[in-house]
């Protein structure tokens, strides 16, 4: 690790950052101030659920329709979606950034003209990325937290103290992969591009793991597989096993990062 | 023997098929000002990227301070201040958060490279994104000098300085040279490369093709002489005959022509008769260069032989360290 290198990779992205977070404090402030509303007209709403595909209640984890919890809400309208949406654009926008953007804008050569290791130089910036996904993870469940007793919900704290380490977790799974393309790829549009048709090709197939049995055996080695935020909000529980299998998926996408940069020429 | 600080063997390297250099074997010794000549195009970038270790070698290798320019680059770029070509900077740092962001990690350099800054009269207080193409190069010089390395590896120095400018780097340069450190550059610019400079490698669509000292090269080089005679040029002047001229022109009492070489048959001939004046002009050394570059080609389009011959070394160069 560079502290240097790691310092000033912190001070690049904390407005970059923040903006993220602000985005997701503004649509956490929205639709928890929806909630009751939406509360209210749960019968209604519950109707209109079940007839919604079984395979689509399933995909985000929802078992009792009936029930307009919290945690189903939440999981519909943010964590199970949305806020992977905002997670992936900022874990690609900082990984294309990492490696073929650095190359691109010529700094890499600046940064690798000094004295520091290539794999201490991903290290730190990887670091720097890890507080970046734990800030906005960490953003999202007190948000929910804050918002959703503000508007009088019945918030689990113990579930969306569990749910942090698997946003984190999930938040990494999608920056190994990321982070290998930037190396791989000296073009950095082409490596966000890769990165983001391979983060909609695991969600679509856990989607599609709903329907088909074949395709939930696929799912396995998709990243969204061991991403189930609905059972972590209700259970409290920390997802030990999604969460180690979430960390190799991060650990063999940095290593592989690690190694091919190692090799790469910086022209 | 002075004591050799940079050295390749071999060197090559492929962009894919494409060529980079090929087996490129250099070596310049300690306190040395070795300048690196060619177009664009020729390797000069390439060579020195696999110097620093930014580039994997195909096959060969490089040292430099008897380490590894590849497997033990970190411990190069201890001991090498680098000026990448077309250096780029962090658009939104000013130019004192670079000079200390490098000093950080080098761990030395920050009150030299607010010194250098000064002396090149370049403003640290603003933003790169605000700054000149010059004055973005001037920060790249400080940043490559700031630490007072041993070994000084620059791509095309003087790209975008201003003429004080340059001269203020010259300077520099000098003083890092006599106080001990070896310089290798890069450049087209071929005033600066005789101005400073003690050998100059050529290198040609990515082979060194010849190095050769400063002081050889400029023996060597052509002089164009002009020779007015009291009188006609008298019949027994056959200056054709002698070695080194070539493209006389007569006209009337005049005689002008191209000598390479030795002047002293020349001399020798001319004194045997009056003459009017005797004019001596050097080629500059971009005429040598040019005559370098572009004789081998326009004889081989000119003579199209049915054979190819093997490359010929040009005649101004020995192939090969000096």
């Amino acid at each position: 690790m560079n502290l240097t290198v790691l310092r000033k990779n912190l001070s690049d992205r904390w407005g970059g950052t923040l903006v993220y977070a602000l985005g997701i404090m503004g649509y956490i402030l929205m639709i928890t101030a929806v909630y009751p509303t939406f509360k209210k007209t749960m019968a209604a709403k519950s109707q209109l659920l079940k007839n919604y595909p079984k395979g689509l209640l399933q995909f985000f984890g929802v078992r009792n329709i009936d029930a307009a919890s919290f945690n189903n809400y939440m999981t519909i309208e943010l964590v199970g979606f949305i806020w992977v949406i905002i997670m992936a654009a900022f874990v690609i926008a900082w990984t294309r950034a990492m490696i073929s953007g650095e190359i691109r804008d010529g700094t890499m050569e600046l940064l690798l003209a000094q004295p520091v290791e290539r794999w201490k130089v991903l290290v730190s910036e990887g670091a720097g990325l890890l507080a970046g996904i734990a800030a906005l993870t960490v953003v999202t469940a007190v948000g929910a937290i804050a918002f959703g007793s503000a508007f009088s919900a019945k918030v689990s704290y113990a579930g969306f103290a569990a749910y942090l380490p698997l946003g984190i977790c999930l938040g990494l799974a999608i920056a190994g992969y990321s982070l290998l393309f930037s190396a791989l790829l000296d073009d950095p549009r082409r490596a966000a591009m890769a990165a983001t048709g391979l983060t909609l090709f695991f969600y679509v197939l856990h989607f599609v793991s709903q329907y088909s049995s074949v395709v939930a055996k696929i799912d396995w080695f998709g990243v969204f597989h061991w991403y189930n935020p609905l059972s972590v909000l209700d259970s409290g529980n920390v997802p030990v096993k999604s969460i180690l299998i979430l960390l190799a998926f991060a650990a063999v996408g940095f290593g592989a990062a690690i190694a091919v940069f190692q090799r790469k020429d910086i022209k | 023997m002075p004591e050799t600080i940079i050295s390749t063997s071999s060197l090559t390297k492929y962009y894919g098929k494409v060529l980079g250099v090929k087996d490129l074997d250099l070596e310049v010794a300690s306190g040395e000002v070795f300048g690196f000549l060619g177009p664009n195009g020729a390797g000069k970038t390439t060579t020195i990227r696999l110097l620093m270790g930014m580039l994997k070698p195909t096959t060969g290798g490089g040292t430099i301070l008897g380490l590894d320019t590849w497997s033990q680059s970190v411990g190069v770029k201890r001991q090498v201040g680098y000026l990448p070509g077309d250096a780029r900077l962090y658009r939104s740092l000013k130019g004192e958060e670079h000079i200390r962001y490098v000093a950080a990690l080098n761990g030395t350099g920050e009150k030299t490279g607010l010194e250098l800054a000064s002396r090149l009269d370049l403003d640290i207080s603003r933003r790169v994104a605000g700054y000149s193409r010059g004055m973005g190069q001037k920060l790249a010089i400080v940043l490559a000098l700031m630490k007072s390395p041993p070994v000084i590896i620059m791509d095309e120095p003087t790209n975008g300085l201003d003429p004080l400018t340059q001269r203020e780097l010259y300077e520099i340069l000098n003083e890092r040279r006599n106080a001990g450190a070896t310089i290798l550059f890069s450049s087209h610019n071929l005033p600066e490369v005789e101005r400073i400079c003690d050998r100059v490698g050529i290198i040609r669509k990515g082979e060194l093709v010849a190095t050769e000292r400063m002081e050889n090269l400029r023996a060597m080089r052509l002089r164009n002489v002009e020779i007015i005679f009291e009188g006609a040029i008298p019949g027994d002047v056959d200056l054709e005959s002698l070695p080194g001229v070539s493209e006389v022109e007569r006209m009337g009492n005049r005689a002008q022509l191209k000598l390479r070489g030795d002047i002293n048959p020349l001399l020798r001939l001319v004194a045997r008769h009056d003459v009017a004046d005797f004019t001596v002009s050097h080629a500059s050394l971009e005429d040598v260069f040019i005559e370098f570059y572009e004789l081998p080609e326009e004889k081989k389009e000119e003579e199209e032989p049915a054979v190819k011959p093997p490359p010929q070394p040009p005649r101004l160069f020995r192939r090969g360290k000096s």
